[in-house]
């Protein structure tokens, strides 16, 4: 007899991918201490022009995917967006509009309702204006925000708001419920905020304590049960404070695929904070080829890379051993456990950085912006 | 161990039924003694369990789910060619799956998980009924030792699996609300699986029984079929229901539970009672709202729900009904077009479909 050989896990098929997240610029007029966007931005002289990612949408259709999120920066800075949009429409791709609503947003939404937009999904800082715009960094943002939410609901555009929720608006889950609800939206996502990017190098600032996360969450679950029918309540609860990792992603290179400003493509946004990835590029190769071969997408995709405790976890293929760029930054090796997960031997450390975090004063959010020097947070924020 | 007391006495008045004959009789016989009839599972399907008995129900049925591809390999080493195998060896990939994590039995393992249970506890099946383990290898010795085409002949209870949405394991699990939408995410693969299975058997056993003995072996066989299902509800109406006589050794409330942590089954009342403003009738007219498509898949050769951040899987079921939903037809209308495709009866679709209106329109992708 051989000896036994592992049962074929699903690593050996390659899923194909359901979402296509499409950073088209990193321009933004908003300057959020949180952003998801890589500390280093994209220049625009850098952006892919418009044939390119028209035959990126095209190809991606032909992958499988089903939404196609068209993010930033904001979207609507660049001057294509309406025929980005009227492709995805065209390849019955689901077209996912997240912008800020700022800037020249309001001035394309009309012509995005025309070609077929899907949904819009709309970011608010916060509740009170002036907090809003100090989260943000705009002046007059708030005003912009809100007459360009009235303008999706008035198209009969489905309206998602997204929160971003951290120690600076915490307080005002309550008033982000309401104003979902005036606004029509139909869907409002409270999502704490997960430290990578900017969000890592403003943690301090950012890290909300355990009992204000615990009352906001029962405030959500409270919310969700009065609004029923009315308004889906989508919550994402803080890495640091919860007992299991999320799948970042929906698992390494199963589900999602990012399309940076210039044409790189990545596992998810945060990706490039791993060392020694190898990514493609949409120029040099096709969508197809980046999903299936890619050195990046095939580093962590599925369990073979795992290390213990993941390995024999009867939870690996339910969260894929959690957030890769989270194990790096916090325990120096991308292969590790999240330590978000109480499984990891550093679970503990994590949680206490977070509670001392927020016991203190928070210091000045670090604004987010192209060519600001900021240096990497893993040179700056020592792992656990 | 399937001796046969009496021993059989030739019936001379015996004619061979025609084709069609012979499925009217087979099809009689499902009619008359399929499961579906079982008290236990008429509670099952109008949501009357409590939380225990849908869990003595998981656990114990799933010594059957895991047995199923057993029997299955049992037969598919007695097949004489190949295109038969090629046939039959699909149950066996249906059940266990591809990959890990894959098939029918890692289904039934996630509801079992679903209401309670930890994986090691079902695993071992050291909980079950011993009526659920007699049954069901009386069942795997059976086809085992049987002709191939009473072996064949005993699968042909998936001629009976309902094909309404109620009747169907997940419909039925949506009563209770101790069932979270994960849970049932997980099922009715199967439920478009069966028809197929029950095809080629029954075409099978048509051509094979060409004398009357053989008939009515096949008949008998598939009858041997129905008291398996039916002995093991009796068995768990029995120790779980009335009078309640749990037999030594047998799972009891508590066992094999995970710890309930207070935060990970926060609310379940929100699961409950469908809020007013969801509720549909059969007067009303379903739309989707914009933003939310129907789309065929091409990639994944299926269709999806296309809404906000969102992809919904759906059953053929639902695709039929959501095919239908075009802003112009009633529940009601819906329902009848269904009745006349399907040959069922309008209300009983009508019955099944507005709760998974409901549902949708909770979820903020269908609209009135």
């Amino acid at each position: 007899m051989n000896a036994p050989t592992p049962a074929p896990s699903p690593v050996d098929v390659i899923p194909a991918p359901v979402g296509l997240l499409a950073e088209l610029t990193h321009r933004c007029p908003l300057r959020c201490p949180y952003c998801s966007n890589p500390l280093e931005l994209d220049r625009r002289s850098a952006e892919l022009d418009t044939q390119t990612w028209l035959r990126v949408l095209t190809e991606a259709s032909g992958l499988g995917v089903l939404h196609v999120h068209l993010s930033g920066g904001e979207p609507t800075a660049r001057p294509d967006i309406v025929e980005i949009t009227a492709k995805c429409a065209e390849l019955g791709l689901y077209s996912n509009l997240i912008t800020s609503g700022v800037g020249g947003a309001l001035a394309k939404l009309d012509a995005l309702y025309d070609v077929g937009l899907d949904h819009v999904q709309l970011s608010v800082q916060g509740v009170d204006a002036a907090n809003a715009e100090k989260i943000g960094g705009l002046k007059n943002a708030q005003p912009q925000k809100m007459q360009f939410a009235a303008r999706v609901t008035e198209l009969g555009l489905p309206l998602t708001l997204n929160s971003v929720i951290h120690r600076g608006n915490i307080h005002e889950v309550p008033g982000f419920i309401d104003l979902a609800v005036k606004l029509g939206a139909k869907r409002l996502e409270v999502a704490h905020t997960q430290y990578y990017g900017w969000a890592y190098v403003n943690r301090a600032a950012l890290m909300p304590d355990k009992s204000q996360v615990d009352e906001s969450i029962r405030i959500v679950e409270a919310a969700r049960e009065r609004l029923k029918g009315q308004l889906v309540i989508d919550l994402v609860v803080p890495d640091y404070y919860a007992k299991y990792p999320k799948a970042c992603a929906g698992g390494w290179g199963r589900k999602l695929m990012n399309v940076t400003p210039q044409g790189k493509v990545l596992p998810c946004h945060a990706a490039e904070t791993i060392p020694g990835l190898e990514f493609w590029y949409v120029t040099d190769h096709s969508l197809s080829e980046i999903w299936t071969q890619s050195p990046a997408f095939a580093a962590y995709r599925g369990t073979s890379w795992m290390k213990e405790p993941c390995r024999s976890c009867d939870r690996r293929e339910k969260d894929w051993g959690g957030c890769r760029c989270q194990a790096l930054a916090l325990t120096g090796d991308a292969a590790n456990t999240d330590p978000a997960c109480s499984l990891s031997p550093l679970h503990a450390k994590m949680r206490d950085l977070a509670k001392e975090e927020a016991a203190e004063t928070p210091p000045d959010y670090i604004y987010r912006s192209i060519g600001t020097n900021v240096q990497n947070p893993l040179s700056e924020k020592a792992p656990l | 161990m399937t001796a046969q007391f009496p021993p059989p006495v030739p019936q001379t008045e015996q004619r061979l039924l025609s084709h069609e004959e012979l499925e009217a009789a087979l099809r009689d016989i499902g009619a008359r003694r399929y499961h579906n009839l079982h008290p236990f599972h008429r509670l099952l399907h109008d949501g009357k369990l409590s939380k225990d008995q849908v869990r003595a129900w998981a656990l114990n049925r799933y010594y059957y789910q895991a047995m199923i591809p057993v029997k299955d390999a049992a037969l598919l080493a007695r097949l004489p060619d190949a295109q038969l195998r090629r046939i039959w060896r699909q149950r066996i990939v249906d059940h266990d799956g591809d990959h890990e994590g894959d098939g029918g039995i890692e289904r039934w393992l996630k509801l079992a998980e679903g209401v309670g249970f930890t994986r090691d506890y079902v695993l071992s099946t050291k909980g079950i009924l011993s009526a659920t383990r007699f049954s069901v290898d009386a069942y795997v010795h059976f086809v085992s030792e049987r002709s191939l085409l009473e072996a064949i002949a005993s699968s042909l209870t998936e001629m009976f699996s309902p094909t309404i949405i109620s009747e169907r394991v997940a419909g039925m699990l949506k009563n209770y609300d101790f069932i979270t939408k994960d849970t049932l995410a997980y099922f009715d693969k199967r439920l478009t699986q069966a028809p197929r299975d029950a095809d080629f058997a029954l075409d099978y056993v048509k051509r094979h029984a060409t004398t009357p003995e053989m008939q009515r072996a096949a008949m008998d066989a598939l009858t041997f079929k129905c008291t398996v299902l039916w002995t093991q509800l009796d068995a768990l109406y029995f120790a779980y229901v009335a009078p309640g006589m749990v037999p030594p050794d047998a799972w009891q409330p508590g066992e094999g539970l995970v710890a309930e942590s207070n935060s990970a089954e926060a609310s379940p009342a929100a699961t409950t009672a469908t809020a007013e403003p969801t509720a549909f009738s059969g007067s009303d007219v379903p739309r989707l709202p914009r933003g939310v498509r129907l789309r065929f898949d091409e990639v994944r050769n299926k269709h999806v729900l296309l809404a906000p951040e969102r992809t919904f899987d759906l059953d053929d079921n639902a695709v039929a009904v959501l095919k239908l939903v075009d802003g112009q037809n009633t529940v009601s209308q819906i329902a009848r077009i269904l009745g006349q495709t399907y040959d069922a009866d309008p209300a009983i679709i009508e019955a099944d479909i507005l709760p998974m209106l409901a549902g949708l329109a909770q979820k903020r992708v269908l609209e009135r």
